[in-house]
This record gives C-alpha cells, sequence and structure tokens, in this order.
C-alpha cells in the first residue's frame, strides 16, 4: 500500500515543500525512515507508534518504509510526526483517501496523541503544496496570518474522528492582528536635542546612527525610542518579518503578525552566529534577520568582536544575508537600520574637556576596533552627553514619539517618490538628480573639501542627510527642490567624519 | 674633545643615572674620572655608601676598559650635538643651580638660551580652550622676544611650542625632554621635535638612545625650571605634574604665573588654585611681559583666540542671538540649540557665518566665543 501526504520543512526562514510517501508491505515487520531525516525526523517512528496506540488505533504490523521527498534535501525537525501518521493511517485502511485529498499535514505527535507545535509554522504551512494545511490547535491563528486555508486539531484521535465525518475541525477565529505595542516614547528625553534631531533624521531617511558618549548618557533610552517613529510595516515587509520571527520560534497566538519594525538588541558577547544566523542543523535566523523591517541596536559597538561586526557589512549594503553550507544556501531577509553606541574611550570621559585619564595608546586601540569601512555606513552621527543636573530639571517637556512620526512618514513618502525606499539608498547619480545644491550650499561644501575636512565619499553623505533634512524641514517642495545651505550646515553638524577624526586626533 | 667624548662615554653607561653622574663629577672632570673608572682608582676616590653602587663600579670598570670614547661620541658629532658640562661648555644660567645635571646633550641653535625665557606648562589632559590659549601665549611671546621653554608633552606644552614656532621671526623655543634625542616621544609630536631642532633648542640630560622612563620626567621638569626666567602653568588639575615643577620653580626663586581658568572646568582646579596661593594671574601676554619688564614691540591683538582680524560688522539678530549662546569657555551645539530653542538648520547655518566673520571658533567639538578687536 502507498500513501504520499503533503508537508513541509524549514530551511532559513522559507519553507520547503515535502512528500511523506509511506509505503507498506509484508514482510518483517519494521519500520525505515528516508531521505535524509535528522536525529528529531528518525525518533517520529517512535512518536508515532506511541500516539496512534494511545488513540486506539493499532500500528500496522508490516514492513513500513517511510520517505520524505526530495531524498536529496535534509530534513529536520518534528513537523513531520502528523504526516506520517496520517500516511499510516490510509495505508491501513483507517481513513479513505480520499478524506485526505489535498490536505497537508504539519504538526508533532505527544505520546498521548496529542497535536503539539512546531517552530516555524509560517514558513511551513507557506510551502505546503496543498490547498488546505491541518496544523496543530494552538497555531491556528499564526499560520493563519498568511491567507491560507487552516484546520486546527488538538489530538490524533480527534483527527481520526474529522476525517472520518464525526466532528469538526478547529478554525481560526478572527483576531485583531495589530494590536497596539507599547513602544517607548520620545517625550521621556529631557533636553538632548542635537540627539532627538539625530533620531528624526535616522527614521525620516533610513541613515543609519552612530551615538557616542560616556555611560549614563542616555544612548540606549535614545536607541529604544527610534522604532516608535517609523511607520508600519509594509504588507510584503510584514510578510518576511512575520517568517522570519515563525522561523525563530517568537510568535505568539496573541501577536501572530509582526506589523511594527522590531528593535533588535544583541548584547556585545553573542556568538557570531546568534547575530547572522546559521547552525549546524537547520539554517536558523540570527538577530539581524529578526531585525528585519526595523532596527539592530548595537549597544557597547566597540566591545562587540571584529569579525561579528564585519560579516554585518554584508547585509548593510545587499539587505540579505548568503549563509552557505555544504548542502544548502540560505538567504536570509537582513534589512535594518543600524544604530551603534559607543563610548569615546575606554574610561568614557573622553568628550568632557580635560576629563579622559585614557592614554593615547589605549585610546587608539579601542577606536580601532571599529573597522574604516564599518565606520563609513553610519551616515549620521552625535555626541550624547550626560545631561547637567540642573538642566534635567529645568527642560521642558519633548515632543512626542507621534508627532516626530508624523514628519517622519511625510519624508518617507518623498522617499517612495524618489523611487527608493528611503533616502539612505540613493546612489550619487541620483542625488545629483533629486538634491541639486544651492550656491551658497554648494560654497559651503567645497570650502570644506578644499580644506581637506571632507572627502568625496563624505560629501555624498551629507548631500543625502540634507536632502532628508530639507525633506523634514519643507515637506511640500517639489521633491526635486534645491537643497538649501541651512540643511547643508545642520548635515554638517551630524556629520560623521570630523568629530570622529578630533577624537582620534 | 677627549673630555666632551669622556663624558658622553660616562653618560652612556648602563645604569647611569643622574644622581651618580653628578657623584662622578662632582670633584674630577669626565676624562679624569673615565680613567680612574678604568683603572679602579675611582673607588678610592668617591664614597661608596651602598653596594648597589659598588657592584655598578664594578661592572662600569670592565666596560671602561672595552669601551673607546671617541667612537660613542661620533654618532653625536654626526648629529651636531653639543655636549655640555662644568669642565667644559656649560650653562649660564645652570651654573649656580645645586641640582643642576652634569651633562646636557643639546641639538639646535644655543642663541636660543641668550633671549629671555617663559617656561610654558600644564596638564597633558587639557580642555580644547587651555590648549588655544597656550598656542596664542607661545606665538605672542615668542613675537615679543622670548623663548618659550617647555616639555614637549602632549596637552599644554605642545600647544604652547606648536604655537611658537608658527611665528617666523620670533625668537626660538627651547624644549627639554626626559629621553634621548633620538627618541621622539610622544609620538604624535615627532614632527614638533624636528621643527624644534631646526628652529629652536632641544636639550635632554639623557644620551641617545634613552628610551622615555616615567622617573625622567619630572626629572627633567627641574632642568625646565632652571632654565626659565617666569614660569606659566596655564591648565592644571588639582594634583598635576606641572606643579612639581612650580616647587622647582619656588625653590629656585623663579616667578610664576598661572592663567586663571573656568571654574567647571577641572583641568583648571590646580592653576587657579596657585592664582589662590599668590601667583600674579596672567589674563594676557601683555601682563606676563609686564612681569618680565618687557615691552612689546608692537601692538598685538588684545586677547587670546583671535587668529584672524574679529571684524564687528552688523550682525543680523537671528545671528546675534546665536552668538549670544555661545560662552566664552566651551559650548556644545545641544546648549545653543536649548538656550535658543531654535531649529539645527538655523543655528547651524547662523555658526557657520559667525565663525566665518571671526566671532565664533569651533575646537575639537566645542564652540567659544571670541572678543571682538576693540573700536572697530
Amino acid at each position: 500500500m502507498l500513501a504520499a501526504v503533503p508537508s513541509s520543512t524549514v530551511l532559513g526562514v522559507d519553507g520547503y515543500s515535502v512528500v511523506v510517501e509511506i509505503h507498506t508491505s509484508d514482510g518483517l515487520p519494521g519500520c525505515a525512515i528516508v531521505g535524509l531525516p535528522d536525529a528529531a525526523c528518525r525518533e517520529a517512528r517512535d512518536r508515532v507508534r506511541s500516539a496512534l496506540l494511545s488513540s486506539g488505533i493499532p500500528f500496522p504490523q508490516q514492513r513500513i518504509t517511510i520517505n520524505l521527498a526530495p531524498s536529496n534535501v535534509r530534513k529536520t525537525g518534528s513537523a513531520f510526526d502528523l504526516a506520517i501518521a496520517v500516511g499510516l493511517l490510509v495505508t491501513s485502511g483507517k481513513v479513505r483517501p480520499d478524506a485526505v485529498e489535498d490536505f497537508g499535514f504539519i504538526g508533532e505527535l505527544g505520546l498521548d496523541g496529542s497535536v503539539r507545535a512546531v517552530d516555524g509554522i509560517v514558513p511551513l504551512v507557506n510551502a505546503v503544496r496543498a490547498r488546505s494545511v491541518v496544523v496543530p490547535a494552538s497555531l491556528v491563528h499564526q499560520a493563519a496570518v498568511c491567507g491560507n486555508d487552516i484546520r486546527g486539531v488538538a489530538t490524533l484521535a480527534d483527527l481520526v474522528d474529522i476525517l472520518n465525518g464525526d466532528g469538526s475541525w478547529i478554525r481560526p477565529e478572527h483576531i485583531a492582528l495589530r494590536e497596539p505595542l507599547n513602544e517607548p516614547d520620545l517625550i521621556d528625553v529631557r533636553g538632548q536635542p542635537m540627539a532627538r534631531w539625530a533620531l528624526e533624521v535616522a527614521a525620516a531617511g533610513g541613515h543609519n546612527l552612530l551615538m557616542t558618549g560616556p555611560p549614563g548618557s542616555g544612548k540606549t533610552m535614545l536607541a529604544r525610542r527610534l522604532p516608535a517613529l517609523l511607520p508600519d510595516l509594509d504588507e510584503q515587509t510584514a510578510a518576511v518579518a512575520t517568517r522570519v520571527h515563525s522561523a525563530a520560534g517568537l510568535l505568539t497566538s496573541e501577536r501572530p503578525l509582526v506589523w511594527r519594525p522590531p528593535f533588535r538588541d544583541p548584547h556585545h558577547t553573542s556568538t557570531r552566529q546568534a547575530i547572522v544566523g546559521g547552525g549546524s542543523q537547520s539554517i536558523r535566523p540570527g538577530e539581524a534577520s529578526l531585525a528585519h523591517g526595523g532596527v539592530l541596536f548595537l549597544d557597547e559597538m566597540a566591545e562587540f568582536p571584529r569579525q561579528v561586526l564585519d560579516t554585518l557589512r554584508q547585509p548593510l549594503e545587499s539587505g540579505e544575508l548568503v549563509i552557505a553550507r555544504a548542502y544548502a544556501t540560505a538567504r536570509l531577509p537582513a534589512r535594518f537600520l543600524l544604530i551603534g553606541a559607543m563610548n569615546p574611550c575606554p574610561c568614557g570621559e573622553g568628550m568632557a574637556p580635560g576629563q579622559c585619564r585614557c592614554s593615547d595608546v589605549t585610546r587608539n586601540r579601542y577606536l580601532s576596533r571599529l573597522s574604516g569601512p564599518l565606520l563609513d555606513r553610519f551616515d549620521v552621527r552625535v555626541n550624547v552627553m550626560r545631561p547637567r543636573p540642573d538642566a534635567f530639571f529645568e527642560l521642558a517637556d519633548s515632543e512626542p514619539s507621534h508627532r516626530v512620526a508624523e514628519r517622519v512618514a511625510v519624508a518617507r513618502d518623498r522617499a517612495l517618490q524618489r523611487n527608493v525606499r528611503c533616502n539612505a539608498d540613493l546612489a550619487p547619480a541620483e542625488l545629483d538628480r533629486y538634491a541639486p545644491l544651492s550656491r551658497v550650499a554648494s560654497s559651503l561644501l567645497r570650502k570644506q573639501m578644499r580644506y581637506g575636512l571632507l572627502s568625496g565619499r563624505g560629501f555624498h553623505r551629507i548631500v543625502r542627510v540634507a536632502l532628508t533634512l530639507s525633506d523634514l524641514r519643507k515637506p511640500d517642495a517639489p521633491i526635486d527642490a534645491e537643497i538649501e545651505e541651512e540643511d547643508v550646515c545642520a548635515a554638517l553638524e551630524l556629520r560623521p567624519e570630523k568629530q570622529f577624526v578630533e577624537m582620534v586626533s | 674633545m677627549w673630555r666632551d667624548a669622556c663624558a658622553v662615554a660616562l653618560a652612556e653607561l648602563p645604569e647611569m643615572t643622574p644622581a651618580r653622574l653628578n657623584r662622578l663629577l662632582a670633584d674630577m672632570p669626565p676624562d679624569v674620572a673615565w680613567e680612574a673608572l678604568a683603572t679602579g682608582d675611582l673607588v678610592n676616590s668617591i664614597e661608596v655608601n651602598s653596594k648597589k653602587l659598588a657592584d655598578a663600579l664594578g661592572r662600569w670598570r670592565a666596560i671602561a676598559n672595552r669601551v673607546e670614547p671617541l667612537q660613542k661620541m661620533e654618532r653625536y658629532a654626526e648629529r651636531e650635538i653639543s655636549v655640555w658640562h662644568r669642565y667644559g661648555l656649560y650653562l649660564d644660567r645652570l651654573k649656580d643651580d645645586e641640582h643642576a645635571p652634569a651633562v646636557l646633550f643639546a641639538q639646535g641653535d644655543a642663541n636660543a638660551l641668550a633671549a629671555p625665557t617663559v617656561a610654558i606648562i600644564g596638564t597633558r589632559q587639557c580642555s580644547p580652550e587651555g590648549r588655544s590659549v597656550a598656542k596664542v601665549f607661545g606665538a605672542e611671546l615668542a613675537e615679543a622676544g622670548v623663548s618659550v621653554v617647555s616639555g614637549l608633552a602632549l596637552g599644554i606644552d605642545g600647544a604652547a611650542h606648536a604655537g611658537a614656532l608658527e611665528s617666523a621671526f620670533g625668537a626660538l623655543p627651547i624644549g627639554v625632554v626626559g629621553c634621548g634625542l633620538d627618541v621622539p616621544y610622544p609620538k604624535r609630536h615627532t614632527k614638533l621635535w624636528e621643527e624644534l631642532k631646526g628652529h629652536g633648542l632641544l636639550i635632554s640630560e639623557s644620551p641617545l638612545g634613552t628610551r622615555p622612563e616615567p622617573w625622567r620626567f619630572p626629572a627633567r621638569n627641574r632642568i625646565i625650571a632652571g632654565l626659565a626666567d617666569l614660569v606659566l602653568v596655564i591648565e592644571s588639575h588639582e594634583a598635576g605634574g606641572s606643579l612639581l615643577t612650580v616647587n622647582e620653580a619656588a625653590d629656585r626663586g623663579v616667578p610664576i604665573m598661572a592663567v586663571p581658568g573656568s571654574i567647571w572646568n577641572p583641568a583648571c582646579k590646580g592653576s587657579n588654585r596657585l592664582i589662590a596661593d599668590g601667583a600674579p594671574p596672567a589674563c594676557s601676554t601683555q601682563d606676563v611681559l609686564d612681569f618680565l619688564a618687557l615691552e612689546l614691540s608692537y601692538a598685538l591683538p588684545s586677547s587670546p583666540g583671535t587668529a584672524r582680524e574679529a571684524h564687528w560688522t552688523e550682525i543680523p539678530e537671528a545671528d546675534q542671538v546665536v552668538l549670544d549662546a555661545v560662552g566664552f569657555s566651551s559650548t556644545s551645539t545641544d546648549e545653543i540649540l536649548l538656550k535658543t530653542c531654535l531649529p539645527l538648520g538655523e543655528v547651524a547655518v547662523a555658526l557657520a557665518r559667525l565663525e566665518s566673520l571671526g566671532l565664533v571658533i569651533r575646537e575639537e567639538g566645542w564652540w567659544f566665543r571670541v572678543q571682538a578687536t576693540g573700536g572697530g
């Protein structure tokens, strides 16, 4: 007897369609699973056997061969349990073949016959080649996010009954997908006007931001308030982000959809794989992928190992990470806004005049941990100082996030009109077209270059940031309006190069 | 020549210290000392009151019998380094100094010592203002014909000499260092060393090749104090190394002045305390020159910080608001934004305009205001 049941496995963040073939014949009773199963897949045999017996169904005493096709792709995880059980039910006649036609099955089985949740349900469901997909009851809401026809089932016994016409599927209810999250608000920040400007510009133009300052100056607090300024994820990005978070096992029934930009802040002791993704079995997404569509915050950036920081260059350039293994290559999405925070020197006091106690050697060694090419990725840099105690009490409230977010949304819209996702993506040729400089602005920049204070790449960086500032200041101007000196001067205040050079020299 | 060569050879002995060299040369000239060392008679002529010294003498004797002083001297002759000691050429200024070094090495133009000298000292971890003030004092004193003496350390020392070297026809500056003349320290000041050798004088108590060991720096401070007609402290932390030089100066009766600094600046605590304890404040170069009873030979801009002429033209009100928000001591852009409540673009443009008029200066990311020349 032969049965074929659609299911799937996950590679990276994408599902891969798998057909579970069951073949039973006379001969010495035995059960073999083929098709490059990993340990969890192989153990399915025992789980399925106990689950069937616990549900009052005898395990066929025949020679059974289970093939997970295609046979040359590694299969991982316990999500095939359900499909294998269904296949056995069909071959042993407990369920009619036409009852399972056009159904896919995903789920792990407990020894008591219950159907258990698995990680990565979203990419799994996306990949199954069947009209309807049967999933564990606890995952119906998460699985339904992708729009397939989802049926849930709680136990194997229930499944047998339903397939034989007795009982009904558990259907996903219509729940509010976009529950408001509790994102920290910018209104909590006192003073720090330059830092707040920098956040607004970074959010509006998609510019990577580097904050330098002593401990306790509020860098982490500021970074956490960036996601609230960003607009909701568009459909496509939300779908990708949801897939990634599902593959990492981070979604819940209450929050099955990722619709707000994620905020990820890995600790500097994280391994390279934790940040970038990988792993020896299935290629699991790392922090960089989990930040897709949102913000990746590297606190104490100089403490991260250099190789870890270097691996981020690929996603910063192309928006994805290509992880190649001997048996497969996975492309993990990783398009994020990078925020870095660091101290100016090991003692942390290097910015207050006359306070730093570090020797030249230690300071230079500390600063040289960040490679030039990585620093080059930061369009905006700002020094964050500790607020003076009296200032802390005197200051008026800052603007709340939603007001800043309105301006940011308008600026981002203008970028879309320029056919890019955000201003930071504009190439130099497009900059010439969309960001012509006024006479004064142009002469200011030329003077900077003449005194060796600005390089060619720095020039384009300044113009991009000036364009974002211009979008924020004059949202109603035409999208290729001239950039004026206010915006160029403001961009120079926020620029990466000179401050940093001053710190090092 | 032979005498100088012996002096060099003695100075280059391993484990030789200024104190020991002084003992050796206290009663006899270098050539006699060298020969006595080789034959072993030295043990009898000088008091040996520690075992360490006795051991060292033993080792030195062996070396004295192997090494040829004239050969050692070659390196110094090549680089035109003068060797000064009491039995040959020596500095008038240090002749009567109790703790004067026995042997000094100098490279450059000895005429620098003919002019009046002012030592400018201060902390290595100075504020941007302090650096600016040091540079201007250095430049103006040099223009007025005063040789600026300093230690070429980071911070104030380096800035003072940078200023002194800027003036094309000013008096030659003098640098006193704690390591060999061929070991620029700190590395960042290598260019400054070379410039000083070309246009000024570089002095050291240590022979060529000596590494900058920490104990050599306080030792060289006494030489700075000995060479100065006046010691000017620009910024010093509460327990700063410059205060040691001040003590050396006080011991030798050299007058001390200090530049008053902002009470918020920790780098000024020490120098402000000197003023509180009686050192006359130096609020301008003229104050220093008055103290030295010198007249400036021509009119200088009236206060530090004017690298360019500051023209008092009519400035628009918007810029005036920003100008008022910039203090005379380091102000950050953050503070300016908070005080004026203006958007970043307007403030940035106003600062750029004020900078081009010479009314504000940007140093190491901090802004500060500059006084305009009076009267327009």
